[in-house]
């Protein structure tokens, strides 16, 4: 099992964030965040209301995934974040996506894991020159956390994405290791 | 010689026959008009949009051979029909949205409508191509104004046409400028093009802005 780690020093308690794997037996735990209202309004999935659902869809979805990662704090998954890569002629770039439970917002937990990732993506996926992002207009959370990390904002894509049924305008951020 | 040039002509004789003094001013404009009419930017040939069929072979030859044409693309110039046929036969033809640019109903080009993947059907890209000797007479542009009400009038759903243009074709981003597309930023190092990775201006045009 991989694992990057950072220590964060905020107020005399300093808090380590890692990455790793998602196991089945994470089930409880990726339920705080796949279940919490304040969350899924941001992400494209409805929110989950049991765990069954939840299990379904990290055995469907989450441990199939190519790249993606659990969010530790002090080795207790808080959120996911994932690296999903392009096919043919757009296999040089790779979406980043991330969630974290509610209650750890506004820590700076989420851009610690960007960094882990940007700091680790590139060696595991040979040819990838580009990680974009692409964060709904509204979600200012959202945006922090990736300018944070280094992303550099390139313009809005309008009428983007369908989201929750909604045809959304979307920011295109994006992080070029040679340029960033 | 057209009518005005003729009329003033016309106007100049009888007066100089009548000993009347022209008007200077009509003498400015007489010489205006001829000036004009030497200098006139070509206009425009007439384009329609058509389906493809396979004995249009030699004219997709016409720009699918030529690197001229090709240089942007991610394919390498054809140098057999055969292969061109292939193309239209197992490509072009069962296409949701492809049709050739004609001129007097011969193909100069094409252009296509692309919906996006997934559940994301009120997005589509456009690409199209151009035969070397018609570039320059605002023929793309015209084919891209076709395609846009066209695309908006045929394919349910559809919100938001787009299109990318390598950073280094600014001949294409002007088309796409003249069309009315709007340049929403450059996103870098977004494909992979003969063995380069490039940067990309992407553009949109907005069911919303067609009004």
């Amino acid at each position: 099992m991989d694992e990057q780690t950072t220590e964060i020093n905020r107020s005399r308690q300093p808090l380590t964030v890692t990455l790793r794997e998602f196991e089945l037996t994470d089930v409880d735990d990726y339920f705080v965040w796949a279940s919490d209202d304040r969350v899924s309004p941001w992400w494209r999935w409805d929110t989950f209301t049991n765990k069954e659902d939840v299990l379904t869809f990290m055995e469907e979805t989450v441990l199939p995934h190519p790249w993606m990662r659990a969010i530790c704090l002090d080795g207790r998954p808080v959120g996911a974040i994932s690296v999903t890569r392009r096919t043919a002629e757009h296999q040089c770039r790779a979406e980043l996506g991330y969630v974290i439970a509610s209650q750890y917002w506004g820590r700076g937990i989420t851009t610690e894991a960007v960094k882990l990732v940007l700091g680790t993506i590139f060696g595991d996926m040979e040819g990838l020159e580009r990680l974009e992002a692409l964060v709904l207009v509204q979600n200012v959370g959202s945006q922090k956390v990736l300018e944070k990390a280094g992303f550099t904002k390139e313009g809005i894509l309008k009428k983007y994405l369908i989201h929750k049924g909604k045809i959304s305008d979307m920011v295109m951020y994006s992080f070029i290791p040679s340029e960033n | 010689m057209n009518d005005d040039l003729r009329t003033l002509v016309s106007y100049i004789i009888y007066c100089y026959s009548h000993n009347h003094r022209p008007n200077q001013f009509i003498i400015y404009q007489l010489s205006e008009m001829n000036h004009d009419e030497k200098h006139q930017k070509p206009k425009t040939p007439t384009i329609t949009l058509r389906k493809f069929t396979l004995s249009d072979v030699d004219a997709f030859m016409s720009w699918a051979a030529d690197p001229r044409v090709t240089r942007f693309q991610r394919r390498d110039p054809y140098s057999d029909p055969a292969d061109a046929l292939a193309y239209i036969t197992t490509h072009i033809l069962p296409h949701p949205w492809y049709r050739a640019i004609c001129i007097d109903n011969t193909p100069v080009g094409s252009i296509s409508v692309k919906p996006a993947p997934g559940e994301d059907r009120h997005r589509a890209s456009i690409g199209y191509r151009l035969a070397y000797d018609y570039w320059g007479k605002g023929i793309a542009t015209e084919a891209l104004k076709l395609t846009i009400k066209a695309a908006f009038e045929e394919l349910d759903h559809l919100e938001r046409l787009e299109a990318i243009a390598d950073v280094d074709n600014p001949a294409s981003q002007r088309v796409l400028e003249k069309a009315g597309f709007k340049e929403e930023g450059i996103l870098r190092k977004y494909v992979r093009l003969k063995g380069e990775t490039r940067d990309m201006v992407m553009f949109s045009f907005l069911l919303s802005d067609a009004v």
